[in-house]
């Protein structure tokens, strides 16, 4: 493949809400450039994952090479990189913008702004990147371009006439829409002469050349066989490879200022080469590393174990096997009582929980339980000690307790104003602190009213309940939602036991308000008292914080069953009822002396309150 | 005694099917019951083998609804197939809706000496309720009957545990049935198969459910009461007067040989356990192009199974099981070789051992499947 003249090279990103058209954009670029002959493409290339294109979302940001003659009669180089999708991946959102020019703002013309949008826009704005609107999905009946136009105009400041209306489904307005990248979007800067800098931008195991690194070369150039470093993490690599997406990887002589491709390293270990790095030459490199970089660090916590206890072994393969491609899915052995020997797995978000449990159970067959999930708590002991804890269950008593903290998180709503005040009774239930308010434009949506952002403070432990659901649930759908870290506060929160018959069941713990306590422990025993079947004796429930019980209910002896009458002597299926009840007998997980059934014992763990 | 064996008689004919009945009978197949006698007449010809029959229970179905003529057919098929002990006891079941005082002389002439009476309730509501064809007064009036025809060994079948009826309304029953004075009681509690019509208006909500804690209270009730009338608790589900168990049924509940003819009877003989087809017109078909009888399943108990089954089905007689029959029987030394599941069921309090055996407890009686499974091989 030719070297390219860096005035010929246009490196950009697309960026929009879920299902806003990103991916079908992506499919008609690609159709109408060189890369791919239309009748070729697969639908919606760029989500390679089965898992993404089911969920219609993108999760890992992928690259590809499009090469375009232009108007003007040259042809250029188009870096198309695309970029995940969703509120857990936003430091990966961040990066991919780091290593482009430009991007393309994609909003819904039946639609209009929604919350991650805005957060994400407002990254590309901070990093000067030239955006370009596009007012996507004007073919479709429902379209309202005169009211989104409007809220672009007020909320982000684009003039309508300056905003493109194109068709991502249809191809209409895509070809201008790829002259304006060319003609708007600036090529990239950088001294081809001075010492390496590349930023990484996402990474990917292969298991042949190992990490293979998604690269955008900021100063300087790369070559097979070159000697580097990862400035941060101080990883030194050798170059196995170099190349280019178009869409397939593809190898290059070299990659130049400017240039987006990737690296093979050789690596075995994806965290050795985490997206934000600055890759550059070991010796002559460069002396300072690009800004930005972080170390991914997974910020919700949750036990995976296996339904049976032997497939112990393959749930450990698998969860390497996804490691090796996911820098922000940490694990750590851990065991309990119940649930026998499993993992405290770290992740990005509740998103991100999903996809890693779904991978799991779809690609390695297993069949898992998952605990509720928990933030990361910092404790300080009376006898001044710091501990990090990310299960419930290992918090110290509440007398030994000095200080705790738990994450903090800015989120951000947009709803229609029809909406606003349920949702806000929702968020400050879960413990919300109100921040702003901003109107979206100047036209309202009928009856739903004008469209508004909210902005609240709240800890991450109240979004991983059924947050998300009911704010859904309660906007009828319209609302949408985007939060980012904000850091530690400190908090008044107490722990939940749940004691089954006097025993104390780890796995049932929880973090809640002191004042939620009675409320969330009454909805767990009674959800026990539900599905634990009657036993030979009288079992109470109790929920309990410290050593005060706050919510009990009993589940009374079982005193008869059912004694099926020996049809004329059919003994057979006396014994064969038996033998079932015998079966059964054996799916029983054992709570001290209470058996209770596995699949019961789930929707407890699993009950989100 | 031990040489003998037991015949049941399956006879799968009603007038009206009951609503949370899930025995194999047919309503409206009447007048099937000629030729179907014809066929009884050459199963028992293709399996008799000149047995000794200590016992001859004619059970449905509405055994009640043959003829006394039709009845006396049958048996003298058996006594020329086999040699029925002169003091055999001789059963039937008859539904008080369907006899008079004249068919109950007659059937006593036949040498049924036993009548089991499908009584169920003595409450008018219930017995509507339950779908019966029967009247509280039919059933008194039976009674009077089988004993004006000379029975002196009367079952009375009694279902509790029904929605809707309390413990008055069943101890009532309960008092008046005793009232009656027979010589023996079977008290069933309501259990319901999924497809009768019962439990799928229980399903649709219809009707309230089941109660266990509701029929536990009957069943205690029921003890204490009996108990108090002289009446011995010698199995789960049955009570008698000193003498008056049912000898038919406790070859069941010792696992001891019987031989099952008719639609959807079981034998077990020779250690096989013998199902027959509950097919009517497969079975009648069978014997109008003169073919053998085959049967529906043919399982050869293996004598681990047998021990389990011996177990499963002792217990349930109040005497419960003995150490030195077991290993007379079997050979095996029961405390060893259940040492686990003994000791466990007595922590629960569900049996109870000492050195010559072990039986329910009270509580195990009403929670019996929880004993038995233990007991099974595997």
């Amino acid at each position: 493949m030719k070297k390219t003249d860096q005035s010929l090279t246009r490196n950009f990103c697309i960026i929009a809400h879920i299902d806003h058209g990103k991916s079908t954009l992506a499919d008609r670029l690609i159709e109408m450039t060189g890369a791919m002959r239309g009748n070729t493409v697969r639908e919606q290339v760029l989500d390679s994952m089965e898992l993404e294109r089911e969920r219609g979302i993108t999760i890992k940001a992928k690259a590809m090479r499009l090469s375009y003659k232009a108007k003007d009669g040259k042809t250029y180089w188009l870096n198309l990189i695309d970029t995940p999708g969703h509120v857990d991946f936003s430091y990966e959102v961040s990066r991919t913008l780091a290593a482009c020019e430009g991007a393309l703002l994609i909003i819904d013309a039946t639609q209009g702004i929604q919350a991650q949008t805005l957060a994400h826009i407002y990254v590309a704005i901070e990093r000067d990147l030239v955006v370009i609107p596009v007012l996507n999905k004007i073919d479709l009946p429902g379209a309202e371009p005169d009211r989104v136009l409007d809220e672009i105009a007020s909320v982000l400041g684009y003039e309508p006439e300056k905003v493109l209306a194109i068709s991502a489904k249809t191809g209409e307005g895509v070809p201008d829409l790829i002259e304006e990248v060319i003609n708007h979007i600036p090529p990239p800067q950088g001294d081809v002469r001075g010492p390496l800098k590349a930023l990484i931008f996402d990474s990917h195991y292969d298991p042949y050349k190992g990490v293979m690194a998604y690269i955008r070369v900021v100063d300087g150039h790369i070559e097979k066989g070159s000697q580097l470093q990862l400035m941060e993490q101080e990883t030194q690599i050798e170059v196995l490879d170099v190349g280019c997406f178009i869409p397939e990887t593809s190898p290059v002589d070299s990659l130049s200022v400017g240039d987006v491709g990737y690296i093979a390293t050789g690596l075995k270990n994806i965290g050795d080469c985490q997206v934000g790095d600055t890759v550059t030459t070991v010796t002559n490199g460069a002396e300072h590393a690009l800004e930005g970089y972080r170390p991914a660090k997974p910020m919700v916590f949750a036990g995976v174990y296996p339904t049976e206890p032997g497939d112990y072994e393959e749930l450990r393969t698998a969860i390497e096997k996804l490691s090796l491609n996911d820098a922000s899915l940490s694990n750590e052995p851990e065991s309990s009582p119940l649930l026998g020997f499993g993992f405290r797995c770290g992740f990005l978000g509740l998103l991100h929980l999903d996809i890693v449990r779904e991978r799991l159970e779809r690609e390695f067959g297993l069949s898992l339980v998952i605990t509720a999930p928990s933030v990361r708590y910092l404790i300080t002991t009376t006898s001044g000690q710091s501990q990090v804890v990310t299960n419930p269950s290992d918090l110290p008593p509440p007398n030994e307790i000095e200080k705790m903290e738990d994450p903090w998180v800015s989120i951000s709503v947009v709803t229609p104003s029809k909406f606003i005040g349920s949702l806000m009774e929702l968020i400050i239930e879960n413990e919300g602190i109100y921040k702003y308010t901003e109107y979206l434009g100047h036209q309202s949506l009928g009856e739903l009213g004008q469209r508004v952002r909210l902005e609240y403070d709240m800890p991450l432990r109240t979004i991983l309940t059924t947050f998300y659901d009911q704010l859904k649930s309660r906007s009828q759908g319209y609302a949408s939602l985007d939060y980012e870290m904000q850091g530690y506060r400190e908090s008044r929160l107490v722990k939940l036991d749940i004691l089954v018959n006097d025993l104390l069941v780890d796995s049932f713990s929880r973090v809640v308000m002191p004042d939620k306590a009675h409320a969330v422990g009454k909805a767990m025993v009674d959800k026990l008292k539900q599905v634990i079947p009657r036993q030979f004796f009288k079992v109470p429930i109790q929920a309990a914080v410290g050593s005060k019980i706050v919510a009990r209910a009993d589940i009374a002896a079982k005193r008869k069953d059912v004694l099926a009458k020996c049809y004329g002597g059919d003994v057979t299926r006396k014994r064969k009822l038996l033998e079932k009840q015998k079966e059964g007998k054996k799916k029983m997980k054992q709570l001290g002396n209470v058996e209770v059934p596995k699949e019961a014992f789930m929707d407890v763990v699993k009950l989100s309150i | 005694m031990t040489d003998s064996i037991a015949l049941y008689i399956h006879l799968p004919f009603c007038k009206k099917k009951c609503g949370y009945c899930s025995f194999v009978s047919f309503e409206g197949r009447e007048s099937n019951i000629p030729e179907y006698i014809s066929a009884l007449d050459a199963e028992l010809t293709q399996r008799a083998n000149g047995e000794c029959i200590s016992s001859i229970f004619f059970g449905g179905g509405t055994p009640s609804l043959l003829a006394s003529d039709q009845l006396d057919r049958i048996l003298t098929s058996i006594r020329t197939l086999f040699k029925v002990t002169e003091n055999a006891e001789i059963s039937l079941e008859a539904n008080p809706g369907t006899v008079d005082e004249r068919y109950f002389k007659d059937i006593r002439q036949l040498g049924i000496n036993r009548l089991s009476l499908g009584v169920q309730s003595l409450n008018e509501q219930t017995l509507s309720f339950l779908g019966r064809i029967h009247t509280a007064g039919d059933a008194r009036r039976s009674v009077r009957f089988a004993r004006e025809a000379g029975f002196s060994n009367l079952n009375l079948d009694l279902i509790y545990g029904i929605p809707g009826q309390s413990l008055t309304t069943w101890i009532d029953t309960l008092k008046e049935a005793v009232r009656l004075s027979p010589e023996h009681f079977s008290l069933y509690p309501l259990t319901l198969e999924d497809d009768v019509p019962l439990n799928r208006a229980i399903k649709r909500g219809e009707l309230s459910d089941i109660d266990p804690d509701c029929a536990a209270d009957q069943y205690e009730a029921a003890e204490d009461y009996l108990a108090s009338r002289g009446y011995c608790h010698y199995e789960i589900s049955n009570w008698a007067r000193e003498g008056m168990e049912c000898r038919h049924n406790k070859v069941y509940w010792q696992c001891l040989p019987y031989l099952g003819i008719g639609v959807a009877a079981h034998s077990y003989i020779d250690g096989h356990r013998i199902a027959n087809t509950t097919d009517l017109n497969e079975y009648l078909g069978r014997f109008q192009r003169g073919e053998p009888f085959l049967f529906k399943m043919d399982e050869e108990i293996t004598l681990e199974t047998q021990l389990a089954e011996a177990i499963i089905m002792g217990l349930r007689l109040t005497a419960g099981i003995e150490f030195g029959s077991m290993k007379k029987r079997f050979g095996i030394e029961l405390p060893n070789r259940y040492e686990r599941e003994i000791s466990e069921l007595v922590q629960l309090g569900l049996i109870e051992t000492d050195e010559r055996g072990i039986r329910l407890t009270s509580k195990g009686l009403l929670l019996g499947n929880e004993v038995f499974w233990r007991f099974l091989t595997q």
